[in-house]
């Protein structure tokens, strides 16, 4: 039996989660506040996942850079190649939140969206 | 690029830009060299901002006449120049039978050097002029004021530009030769110069070029100096700068000084560097400060005000063979004709600038006749500060440029319009704390937390940089590595 | 001279807020009036996502949650005016803004403060060392990579574990730099637990606790910093010293409310938030000046700012509907580990909400509120850290008497 601690970051209680577990089956769990916690441990100990944002090159808004975000967390070992697909981005104003830059980015089933309305500079 | 300049003034710090102006009143094509990015990043930007009154300049003869006659003329230059200065008078305090005694032997010099208006007070009168400074007997020095030290540099640099004098930036001089044709082959970093005459005006570098040429050899005695920049809300309790009684050898150790713009100075601490260039701060000087800092402004040198700390060094040298520190030297030498040096100029230098560049004229005038420039205007306008105008006078800018109507420096007040000129200086300055100097954005006590975005995208738009290119204050100061993306 | 009922300074997150709740409220005269060319405040840089969760129940990117409420207030048709500064105000509320149209002087019956922090610099620290290119305040450096496209490193260490701090070492490492180490002075982290374990132990970002920065070495650019080991006292552990290279130090150190503005009214200050000093209406001891958000305290999370200014606005819209509020002479003091609370004092005849945040970090406590010998509220807590607000509500009836309110957290 293995025990281990974790800190939640699904909301910013951030709690301190202290469970027991062998494998990916949790014997005791304690410290969370809610049952979101348990998901996070089980997500943890299977297959971590995150959300990342970043930005994208934009042309014809009053800033070079439009910030972007996933919709869906992706497994945390993906996180680098999905950076580099978020690179080679561009993107013309305007834009707005919501609009998809890239869909399924790595087949990873998440799509990169913008989250900034951006007009186009006239 | 090689044009023949009829007087090369090798260093544009406060010294060199004068003697520019100086010499820009007669028919010469005049250059400066300077080895940075701007006039004010040697010891010229770096130091108190006092109009010192004479009364500390020791035994020096002509650092104590140049030190009395710049102080005597500086409300017209500050006026001709439009450099931000307050005759504030200056207190040297004492406590304790010792330092009564030092006091009173400075206040007899005082009297000797014919510093004007001295008198010795005690603590009831100290309280008087200054509430929140303490001490149990003082020197009042009524003739001491205070001023913007690198305004006054710029100030006296761009007179002379205006005037036609050339400035060029990041030539630190690597040779000089004397050519068969009697002019000074002057090699720098990046480039050659040619010049019938060449003023030796290198601040803390001058020992080294009148070495090249062919002057006295003088040892750097450098004296290092830590000073604190406390918030202006320290700066509301002081109105005069408070020293304390010299030491031995005459200096006078971490003293109390208010600014021009509001600010409150706390320093500098001394030390002994010998040849060496040192910019850093250490905790020592740092802790210094904070313990001699309350002895003099009980109750406002605290943590909480501080907003930045700089380091000056003083450009002493002393003579090999007597080991002393020599007084301002303003050479010339019948074997070494066409060349004036100027070594040795130390603190009063920011005083003493203009007096000592109508030395220069004089030496220079010595071996040759000048004919007076028609054009000369002494009168040169800054940048006019927003921050500083009553509101009808800022209505009136905003509605002549809209520019005005945005402020970039929250913290200093300073508008677009402010940082578009200082972008825009005459003597193409390019620098981040170029722009800094010239407006005081970033200065407050965000410390460009707010406006250093705006400040680089303006320098980016304005003068076609690439954001890798844009410089904090010299070569190597990088701020960005690239783009992002 | 304009005259207005309401002038908000700053259109982030706390005066977007206070704006759309007025509005509800029934006051109609507004304006809004932001600095920069655009409303949302230092959200529009806050790319990273994990706004939102308390008060849409849902996770936002910063410029997503700004939206929603600039949307909101251009619903509502309240009026702003963008790139606009105060450059004063006075103690009978006239408020001066500079304006690409001229400068503007309105005459307001509220002023409601929401002009945000600052974050602490360098300077202000006083760090030993050479003064180089490539040191940067965490949200500066922020802004240079999240809107301006400009990278500023590539080797990067930290100074302080603040939250600005931690989401930069992140940003950083996506964007292809490299951290190699996180300095905190404190034996415990300044920032949200979740950040550290999703921005720094995510990326094996290392976390020094107890350590400090104690020098800057590099002219023209920073080449390294040397950070050591300090003590219960914060003083350097002598031996400990080691020499860390680096292009470039952040530095997330502590955010400051930005209370110029405040001070140019008469407003009295808090030594301990930095903030105005405000009653359960948030209204600052100059009558028809109050403030909210950042600017009061500063908070971990913006929906607490959020939160905090739609509260304010009841106050606001009381006082401009009853020409005053009940005065309010029940001080609130902080006891023995609370760093602050806010209000600072209170009428005693209404509800409030309490805000506040412990000094050091406990486990297994209580939050006990009292009034002489009399005990209000004693909240059993599992933990307290500096890092996280503390919020709690009042009844009004819980106030006995005139006799000071302490607040206090028992082990």
């Amino acid at each position: 039996m293995n025990s281990r601690t974790f800190t939640c970051i699904i909301c910013p209680n951030g709690c301190e989660i202290q469970v027991s577990y062998e494998g990916d089956k949790i014997h005791e769990i304690n410290g969370n506040k809610c049952k979101k916690g348990l998901q996070y441990v089980e997500q943890e100990l299977t297959d971590p996942r995150r959300t990342i944002a970043s930005s994208v090159r934009i042309k014809g808004a009053e800033l070079p850079l439009c910030s972007v975000r996933l919709t869906k967390p992706i497994p945390k070992k993906d996180i680098f190649s999905v950076m580099e697909k978020i690179n080679q981005a561009d993107l013309t104003a305007p834009v707005h939140i919501g609009d998809v830059v890239i869909k399924n980015v790595c087949g990873l089933d998440s799509d990169v969206i913008v989250t900034k309305d951006m007009e186009r500079l006239q | 690029m090689e044009k023949l300049y009829d007087v090369a003034i090798i260093g544009g710090g406060v010294i060199g830009s004068a003697v520019a102006r100086e010499l820009s009143r007669y028919q010469l094509k005049i250059c400066v060299l300077e080895k940075e990015l701007d006039v004010c990043n040697g010891a010229s930007g770096r130091n108190t901002g006092l109009l010192h009154s004479g009364i500390l300049s020791g035994d020096h003869k002509l650092r104590t006449e140049c030190c009395l006659e710049g102080n005597a003329e500086f409300d017209q230059v500050a006026e001709e120049l439009d450099v931000p200065f307050r005759r504030s008078g200056k207190l040297i305090v004492g406590f304790g039978e010792e330092e009564k005694l030092c006091l009173e032997k400075l206040y007899e010099h005082g009297l000797q050097c014919k510093v004007p208006g001295i008198r010795m007070i005690g603590a009831d009168e100290i309280k008087k002029i200054e509430p929140n400074a303490d001490g149990e007997t003082a020197i009042y020095v009524p003739s001491a004021g205070i001023l913007c030290p690198y305004t006054y540099a710029i100030a006296l640099a761009e007179n002379a530009a205006q005037n036609g004098v050339h400035y060029h930036f990041d030539q630190e001089v690597t040779g000089i030769e004397k050519g068969a044709d009697g002019n000074y082959k002057i090699s720098t970093v990046k480039s050659h110069w040619t010049a019938r005459w060449v003023i030796n005006c290198a601040g803390l570098f001058a020992y080294r070029i009148s070495s090249m040429l062919g002057f006295g050899t003088y040892i750097p005695q450098r004296v290092k100096g830590e000073y604190e920049i406390l918030d202006k809300k320290a700066g509301k309790f002081l109105s005069i700068p408070i020293y304390p009684a010299p030491s031995e050898n005459g200096d006078c150790d971490i003293h109390i000084t208010p600014t021009v713009d509001g600010n409150v100075l706390v320093g500098p601490t001394l030390k002994e560097i010998g040849d060496e260039i040192d910019y850093s701060a250490t905790q020592e000087k740092i802790d210094e400060m904070m313990i001699q800092g309350a002895r003099l402004f009980p109750k406002h040198v605290k943590r909480e005000y501080f907003i930045r700390n700089y380091t000056g060094i003083f450009p002493y040298v002393v003579d090999p063979v007597t080991m002393q520190r020599v007084d301002f030297q303003i050479q010339s030498d019948p074997h070494i004709s066409h060349a004036v040096n100027l070594v040795g100029i130390s603190t009063p230098g920011l005083t003493s600038a203009l007096p000592i560049a109508r030395r220069v004229v004089v030496k220079v005038l010595e071996q040759e006749d000048l004919l007076p420039n028609p054009a000369f205007n002494p009168i040169r306008k800054g940048i006019i500060r927003f921050a500083d105008q009553t509101d009808e006078e800022k209505a009136r800018l905003i509605g002549e440029d809209p520019d005005y109507g945005e402020i970039y420096c929250r913290c200093e007040c300073v508008t677009k319009a402010e940082i578009k000129q200082a972008v825009h200086n005459i003597l193409g300055v390019s620098t981040v704390s170029g722009i800094k100097y010239r407006t005081r954005a970033t200065m407050g006590r965000c410390q460009g937390g707010y406006c250093e975005t705006r400040l680089t995208s303006m320098i980016e738009q304005e003068l076609h940089r690439d954001a890798k290119d844009i410089l904090l204050n010299q070569n190597g100061a990088y701020m960005f590595v690239g783009k992002v993306k | 001279m304009n005259r207005r009922d309401v002038v908000i300074i700053g259109g982030g997150p706390a005066g977007l807020a206070a704006a759309a709740a007025l509005k509800k409220a029934g006051i109609h005269d507004i304006l809004i009036v932001e600095r920069e060319k655009q409303l949302g405040g230092i959200l529009r840089q806050c790319i990273h996502d994990g706004f939102g969760l308390t008060r849409f129940g849902e996770t936002l990117s910063g410029p997503e949650y700004s939206q929603r409420f600039i949307n909101e207030v251009k619903d509502l048709q309240i009026e702003s005016i963008t790139n606009a500064t105060v450059i004063d105000l006075s103690n009978d509320k006239v408020v001066t803004i500079d304006t690409t149209e001229g400068l503007l002087k309105i005459q307001a019956r509220a002023v409601i403060l929401t002009m945000g922090c600052r974050e602490r610099t360098r300077g202000a620290l006083a760090i030993p060392g050479t003064r180089p290119a490539g040191i940067y305040n965490a949200g500066v450096a922020q802004s240079y990579m999240n809107l301006y496209n400009k990278m500023v490193g590539k080797n990067i260490v930290i100074m302080g574990s603040g939250d600005i701090g931690l989401i930069m070492a992140r940003r950083l490492t996506l964007e292809g730099a490299h951290v190699s180490a996180v300095f905190e002075i404190l034996p415990y982290p300044s920032g949200l637990p979740r950040n550290i374990e999703q921005c720094l132990n995510d990326y094996n970002i290392p976390l020094y606790l107890s350590h400090s920065v104690i020098d800057i070495k590099g002219d023209p650019r920073i080449e390294s910093v040397v950070a050591a080991q300090v003590d219960e006292k914060q003083k350097i552990i002598p031996g400990t010293e080691k020499e860390f290279p680096c292009d470039t130090l952040i530095l997330s150190v502590g955010l400051i409310p930005e209370n110029e503005l405040s001070l140019s009214a008469g407003v009295s200050l808090d030594g301990r938030t930095k903030g105005a000093i405000v009653d359960e209406n948030f209204q600052t001891d100059v009558p028809g000046i109050f403030a909210a958000g950042n600017v009061l305290h500063v908070h971990d999370l913006v929906d607490f700012v959020s939160l905090e200014a739609e509260k304010l606005a009841e106050g606001v819209s009381r006082y401009l509907k009853e020409g005053s509020l009940p005065e309010a002479d029940i001080p609130v003091e902080t006891g023995s580990n609370i760093g602050h609370v806010i209000p600072q004092k209170i009428s005693g005849t209404r509800d409030i909400q309490m805000s506040l945040r412990v000094r050091r970090p406990v486990k297994k406590c209580r939050l006990v509120i009292s009034q002489g010998s009399h005990t209000i509220k004693s909240i059993p807590m599992p933990k307290a850290i500096p890092a996280e607000m503390i919020q709690l509500q009042l009844k009004a009836d819980s106030f006995i008497s005139k006799e000071p309110v302490e607040v206090r957290i028992d082990e």
